[in-house]
Parts: C-alpha cells; sequence; structure tokens
C-alpha cells in the first residue's frame, strides 16, 4: 500500500529533482495552507496506467510559467516568450516530474506506462480524476515568491483486485 | 573531425534544453537537425545521415525505441550513434533498447556533465 507520506515525499523530490537541476528554481513545501494559484495559469498533466492508474499535474500561475520557461532555455526575463512555449515547458516539467516519481515508484510499482503530456489554461484549474482517486497534494515556493501546486492522484488499476 | 547531430524530441522546448546543455558541455558540431518524432527523423536521416543522434523514448507518431530499430535497418543509418534522452528510466526498457542499437542512454532531468560523459566517446 502506498503511504500518503512516502507519496508526499517522492513527488516532493522528484520536483525538486527537476526544478533544481533543469530549472535552477529551489523549491520549498508551504508549512500553512496551499498557496493560491490566482488568475490565468497552465496545468500540466499526465496520465499513466499499468500497476498504477492516474494522473500528475502541475499547476502554476502564468507569470511562474512564464519564467519557469525561461530559465529552463536560458533566456533572459526581459526576453518574450509565446504562450506556446509555456505551455510546451510545462508539460515538459510534468513529464519528467513524472518520469522521476516513476523510477522512485519502480520497487513497488514495476509497470507503469506514462503518456503524452497535456497543457490547459484557465482559471482555477483543477487534476481531477473522480471521486474515489487517492490524493496527494504537494503545495511549494519556487525561488520562495511563486506558488505551485503538484498533484499526483491514482486509483488501483483494473486489473488489481480491491479486498 | 567536425560531427553532425540531430535532436529528435517532439517537444520544441526540450529540443532547445538539449541544444543549450550540449553547447554548455563544450561538445562542438558543425551542423545540427532536428526533428518532432521518429518518423520525421527518419526521412531527415535518409536524406542527410548525420554521426549523432539524441533521441527521445515518448513521441507521438513514431516512439523513440521503434525509431532505433527501423534505423538500424537502413544502410545510411547504420554508423550512426543512437543515444536516447528519456525520463524513462527501468533498467529493462534501458536494456531492452540498447539491444535493439541504441549506443548510449541518458535521463531526464540532465547536466551537461551527463551530456560530455555520454557523447565525448563518440567525438572522434
Ligand atoms: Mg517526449
Amino acid at each position: 500500500m502506498l503511504e500518503q507520506l512516502t507519496l508526499q515525499d517522492t513527488v516532493l523530490d522528484a520536483a525538486r529533482e527537476v526544478f533544481e537541476t533543469m530549472i535552477f528554481m529551489d523549491i520549498e513545501t508551504s508549512s500553512d495552507a496551499c498557496p493560491s494559484i490566482t488568475g490565468e495559469s497552465l496545468l500540466g498533466s499526465i496520465t499513466f496506467k499499468g500497476d498504477l492508474e492516474g494522473c500528475l499535474a502541475v499547476c502554476v500561475s502564468q507569470s511562474c510559467a512564464d519564467r519557469i520557461a525561461k530559465n529552463m532555455l536560458g533566456m533572459e526575463a526581459d526576453e518574450s516568450l509565446t504562450i506556446e512555449e509555456a505551455c510546451d515547458a510545462i508539460g515538459e516539467v510534468a513529464n519528467m516530474v513524472m518520469g522521476s516519481i516513476k523510477s522512485r515508484l519502480q520497487p513497488l510499482y514495476p509497470t507503469l506506462e506514462v503518456s503524452i503530456p497535456s497543457v490547459i489554461t484557465g482559471r482555477e484549474l483543477k487534476n481531477t480524476l473522480g471521486e474515489r482517486a487517492v490524493k496527494t497534494i504537494v503545495c511549494a515556493w519556487l525561488d520562495g515568491q511563486e506558488a505551485a501546486e503538484f498533484s499526483f492522484l491514482y486509483r488501483k488499476s483494473a486489473s488489481q483486485k480491491t479486498q | 573531425m567536425a560531427k553532425s547531430l540531430m535532436i529528435v524530441d517532439d517537444s520544441a522546448t526540450m529540443r532547445k534544453i538539449i541544444m543549450r546543455t550540449v553547447r554548455m558541455s563544450g561538445l562542438e558540431f558543425d551542423r545540427t537537425e532536428e526533428a518532432g518524432n521518429g518518423k520525421e527523423a527518419l526521412e531527415k536521416l535518409q536524406a542527410s545521415p548525420v554521426d549523432i543522434v539524441l533521441c527521445d523514448i515518448n513521441m507521438p507518431e513514431m516512439s523513440g525505441t521503434e525509431m532505433v530499430k527501423e534505423a538500424r535497418k537502413i544502410d545510411c543509418c547504420q554508423a550512426t550513434k543512437i543515444i536516447m534522452v528519456s525520463t524513462e528510466s527501468a533498467e529493462e526498457l534501458i536494456n531492452s533498447v540498447m539491444a535493439d542499437g541504441a549506443n548510449g542512454y541518458i535521463t531526464k532531468p540532465f547536466t551537461p556533465e551527463k551530456f560530455q560523459e555520454k557523447l565525448a566517446p563518440f567525438m572522434n
């Protein structure tokens, strides 16, 4: 059984690995309630199936997505970036965080097949998987100033019998 | 002798990041190409082969694992070194794609040092 507590750490460690190695931003969990992401935002998500079935999503404000994309691409803060580029970057962040989670879950769940990431933009975006989903939400601050929410949702796959 | 490189990834952002990381690693190429999936990569390789291919695995149209198998059937790609660059890190998958003809494997997220280590042996 996947413990909620360890899963929180797994998601955070995976996110930290990606943000520190490729985005050059540090990441700290928020001790209070989740910092809210208001206004236009981006939600990058990726689904997985196999020993576990569900989805992982990364949600950030549009300005935060811009910063992430510019950091990843080595662009200056005042350079202009298209919304497509920001979306593509957030999709890749979701892809890499999921890849890192997957390798950490490997001993417990060796077969996890991941999809190609997709990104949506809008307001008050939510990662959902129906009522029965087991949810792990990690709220974090990037470089101490921008909020990011990582949500890992799963349900037992059809091939697994529920007791 | 100067080498040529192709970066295959469905994300344009990731292609740019890989390009930048290759540059940061100190490796130099006289020609670089890009492709958004395995199928496009094979078409470009047949028209104009390169020395080294950095290839993603999860891509629409044709995945990196299929691309490796196909590339090894084509004359122009026999000498091409194909290094996978993927978020996938399962040992089983790495072993199988290496058995199919890949020459190396880099997992995302990566560092310039990783590219230096994995590509340097093919730069001479
Ligand atoms: Mg990909």
